[in-house]
């Protein structure tokens, strides 16, 4: 079964290079520019995992993550932060609104697949 | 990697609309709006082009961009005060992370301290705010633009067994002892693991990371079932199981296994603990009471089976089945020395949560524009199911073809409903309404296909805020600059070619229209000069303006340069307006003119071959004293042109119908003669100058008939000329082919077409035949 990875950023050339990698390891890819229209994807599709970027315009990753939460249609479902916040309290607010964990932009794919693996059954 | 180069232009065509709205955003907080949502903006797009040029490793502008975001950060956390001190030094930087990101494009290196001074100045503000606890802010940390930290990717995921494809490569579960020449003894390790809450709360699960430690070694799971309460007291969130995992690998580090539970570290209590090596294999003990599952799934039968002393027993769980081959679930006896018990008292969590700050509430701004929907994004998301703007990227080349084909469409359509006479119309009513649905389905294809390529021309007035400051700086003048009209859409290919023009243009304007401060303020007008920008559409062209309130035009100097230069003959005496023109005559302005004259004309020559080139046209108007207008017309490049067909001699011309005032008849004896050799007509009390496109192509007239019929057009500046034509044939429209592409290019004529009977027509280029008519008059 193809896994459905939903990601999130509103950086074209991030959501590019994201669908490259993904798509090459056999995932099928869904993209959302902001969390608002994450949500909305969420509401239309199942996924199994979700990457999503902190900063972004309407709403941010952490109110998306907040909400996906929140809507307790998704407890189990992991969502990894794609950030290039080091620090440990952007993470800390990932964690707190309710992220899985997390991956440092840039990215390398090979570590991103494996980081994804970690978290999806 | 061959994506690697669709990946940075998709990269570099972000940048430069993340670039065109942080030059928006700053003039808006230029004006006094600071408003949370708009420094929310800049920060991601600084945040943005980092993100993309640390996966592209432009270290430059990586480092650059993150002393800057630093700073945006702090202000954002209104902890930096956006003085208009710090507004400018913004300003400066968007301008030197514009430079970076040119630089990557262009592959050039800039001068290694690029930058370092504003970079210095971020720092500086930064660590001056009013406490130290930046250091721990949200986005940057307290390395002062070091940005080695960002580049960390600060785990090293594991890769997990999942097909037998990708073992990890330091220890390969079932070779253990190749996986270091020096073969070293198995280690084995113990680790308790409680999960609290908090860990299923984030979608974290157990089972994950015992998959993920069998990739470490041979592993061994033990669950604790002693919480687990009768089901009528069981709560489906509650935790109530806790686990012992013994690992047993030569190449284990604690680091590594640490790294399994750092998504979790914080939501369970976990202990680790190396109890040496595992020469000693105890016997197999086959584990009785518990079911061997691989999910880890309680039988709930069988769990409701146990008695409470069994409960209190550890129940066995077999690893992944691939981690380990069935039936050889060995099990090892906890080492001598460190009992269960001794490890239970070291239990405690490694590290407490730290405290969570709230986030920030996103503000959904309701005007944020949807920026990408209005240009064509470029993103390579041809992911199916992709929601959001989806875009696909084409060759401007199949574009291209299918526009011209749409255009010959068009045209053989509206030959098609000419042929249609009334007799036919008559007859065939089913034809003919195929026939205007046709027309109609063929505007629309005709519109949609144009809209494809058409974009704002914000894209190349968003550049001209910074060399408006850049010269402003360099000349120690005040100027502004007023961009109007910025969503105005023109074809791409015509964008492309608009940016050298205007920049010249603006040029001109700040360097030698614009007066200093004193002179302004000594004329009695507001010693900063303003220069306006604007863009529209006027019927089937564009016209792009650029205007300034300096000095206007020096004629005296532009005259007598251009004597000086032979362009003008010495006995004549142009107008005003003939004059201004001058400046764009070829060859008027050289090197040695700069020095000469007061620089207008630099270049300008150059801006209109330009804007020639793409089928624009230029004029210049100046007051003395006020200023000076430049206006730039340009076609939408619509490959399809309405037209006046006309006959000169037996050849077909057509006159683009948009320049045309009106048709008249009128006799030869009605045009007089002016003292400059031209010949003018009378048009409601107005002097019109009249050019016989007979003789200009150079066609000797078979006796010319007394009565000539006159078009009327309207060239630039409301100039208006008589076209006399031997015939008037009548509207249609055309598909406009290059004549340079497919010959050179010839004064007077726009472009070539096709006619519906095969036959070839020339485009009458009425601005370019006006100005050359100027210059062989006066030469």
């Amino acid at each position: 079964m193809t896994l459905r990875v939903l990601t999130v950023d509103d950086s074209r050339t991030i959501l590019a290079m994201l669908h490259h990698t993904l798509s090459n390891a056999g995932f099928e890819v869904l993209q959302a520019e902001d969390g608002k229209q994450g949500l909305d994807v969420l509401k239309a599709q199942e996924v199994d995992v979700v990457i999503t970027d902190i900063n972004m315009p309407v709403m941010d990753g952490i109110e998306f993550i907040k909400h996906v939460r929140a809507s307790g249609q998704h407890n189990s479902l992991p969502i990894l932060i794609l950030t290039t916040e080091t620090s440990q309290d952007k993470r800390d607010q990932g964690k707190a609104a309710g992220g899985t964990g997390w991956i440092v932009k840039p990215f390398d794919p090979e570590k991103l697949i494996s980081v994804i693996h970690r978290v999806v059954h | 990697m061959s994506d690697l180069d669709d990946f940075k232009a998709t990269y570099f065509d972000e940048c430069s609309e993340l670039l065109t709205e942080l030059e928006e955003q700053f003039a808006a907080i230029e004006a006094g709006e600071r408003d949370r949502e708009r420094l929310n903006a800049v920060f991601r797009a600084i945040h943005s082009i980092k993100g993309g040029a640390g996966a592209f490793g432009f270290s430059a502008l990586v480092g650059f961009a993150h002393a800057y975001q630093t700073l945006l950060d702090f202000v954002r956390d209104g902890r930096v005060e956006l003085t208009d001190d710090v507004v400018t030094l913004c300003i400066r930087a968007n301008d030197i992370v514009a430079d970076h990101v040119n630089a990557a494009q262009s592959g050039e290196d800039l001068p290694a301290n690029y930058g370092a001074e504003e970079k210095a100045r971020f720092d500086a503000i930064a660590r001056g705010e009013t406490n130290s606890e930046a250091a721990d802010s949200g986005d940057s940390g307290d390395e002062g633009g070091e940005i080695v930290e960002d580049f960390d990717i600060d785990f090293t995921p594991v890769m997990v067994n999942l097909d037998d494809q990708h073992g990890r490569r330091e220890a390969p579960v079932d070779d253990v002892f190749e996986a270091s020449p020096v073969a070293s003894v198995p280690e084995q390790w113990e680790v308790r693991f409680t999960p609290h809450r908090a860990l299923y709360a984030r979608a974290n699960d157990p089972l994950l990371l015992f998959r993920e430690l069998a990739a470490l070694g041979q592993m061994q799971v033990r669950a604790h079932l002693g919480e687990v309460p009768p089901l009528s007291d069981f709560e489906p969130f509650a935790v109530y199981c806790a686990w012992e995992i013994t690992l047993i690998s030569p190449t284990l580090t604690e680091e590594a296994i640490r790294e399994v539970f750092e998504f979790v570290d914080g939501d369970c209590d976990i202990v680790i603990a190396r109890l040496g090596d595992a020469g000693a294999v105890a016997p197999v003990r086959e584990a009785a009471e518990a079911p061997a599952a691989a999910d880890a799934e309680m039988d709930l039968s069988s769990l409701l089976a146990l008695t409470e002393d069994e409960m209190a027993q550890p129940a066995e769980f077999a690893a992944e089945p691939e981690a380990e081959p069935a039936g050889a679930q060995d099990q090892f006896e906890d080492a001598p020395g460190m009992s269960l018990a001794a490890l239970a008292d070291e239990i405690k969590p490694t590290v407490a949560p730290a405290p969570v700050k709230a986030a920030e509430p996103a503000r959904p701004v309701a005007s944020m524009p949807p920026a990408k929907a209005a240009a064509p994004a470029e993103g390579d998301d041809a992911g199916r199911g992709s929601v959001g703007v989806q875009s696909i990227r084409v060759d401007l080349d199949k574009v291209d073809r299918v526009v011209n084909m749409v255009g010959e469409l068009v045209i053989t359509q509206s030959m098609l409903t000419q042929q249609m006479d009334e007799t036919l119309r008559a007859r065939y009513t089913e034809l003919v309404r195929g026939l205007e649905v046709l027309a109609q389905t063929t505007r629309g294809l005709q519109d949609s296909v144009m809209a494809i390529r058409a974009q704002p021309v914000k894209s190349v007035f968003s550049r001209m805020p910074r060399l408006v400051r850049e010269l402003a700086t360099k000349t120690s003048k005040k100027i502004k600059l007023e961009t109007i009209g910025e969503n105005t859409e023109i074809d791409k290919t015509v964008i492309e070619q608009l940016s050298d023009p205007l920049t010249h243009m603006i040029r001109n304007s700040a360097d030698h229209g614009i007066e200093g401060p004193d002179k302004r303020l000594a004329a009695g007008k507001p010693e900063t000069g303003t220069i306006r920008l604007s863009a529209e559409q006027a019927g089937g062209n564009i016209l792009i303006v650029v205007e300034d309130d300096g000095a206007g035009i020096n004629r005296e100097r532009v005259l007598r340069l251009a004597r000086d230069k032979g362009i003008v003959a010495p006995d004549i005496t142009p107008t005003d307006e003939q004059i201004d023109q001058l400046i764009f005559a070829p060859g008027f302005s050289t090197a040695e003119a700069v020095s000469d004259i007061s620089g207008r004309g630099v270049g300008m020559d150059v801006v209109l071959s330009n804007i020639k080139k793409i089928g624009g046209s230029v004029h210049v108007r100046s007051w003395t004293g006020k200023g000076c207008r430049m206006t730039l017309r340009l076609p939408l490049t619509l490959a399809v042109l309405d037209v006046m067909l006309v006959k000169v001699g037996d050849n077909p011309y057509v006159v683009p119908l948009s320049s045309i005032v009106e048709t008249m008849q009128c006799s030869r004896a009605a045009f007089e003669r002016v003292p400059s050799g031209g010949r003018v007509l009378q048009v409601r009390g107005e002097y019109v100058q009249v050019i016989d496109l007979g003789q200009r192509f150079g066609m000797v007239p078979a006796n010319a008939p007394d009565d000539q019929f006159v078009v009327l057009c309207e060239a630039e500046g409301s100039q208006k000329v008589a076209l006399v034509v031997d015939d008037i044939i009548g509207q249609q429209q055309v598909v406009i082919k290059s004549l340079e592409e497919n010959f050179e290019r010839v004064d007077g004529i726009a472009g070539g077409t096709i006619l519906g009977d095969g036959n070839v027509a020339l485009i009458v280029d009425v601005q370019g035949l006006r100005t050359t008519h100027i210059h062989q008059n006066a030469a």
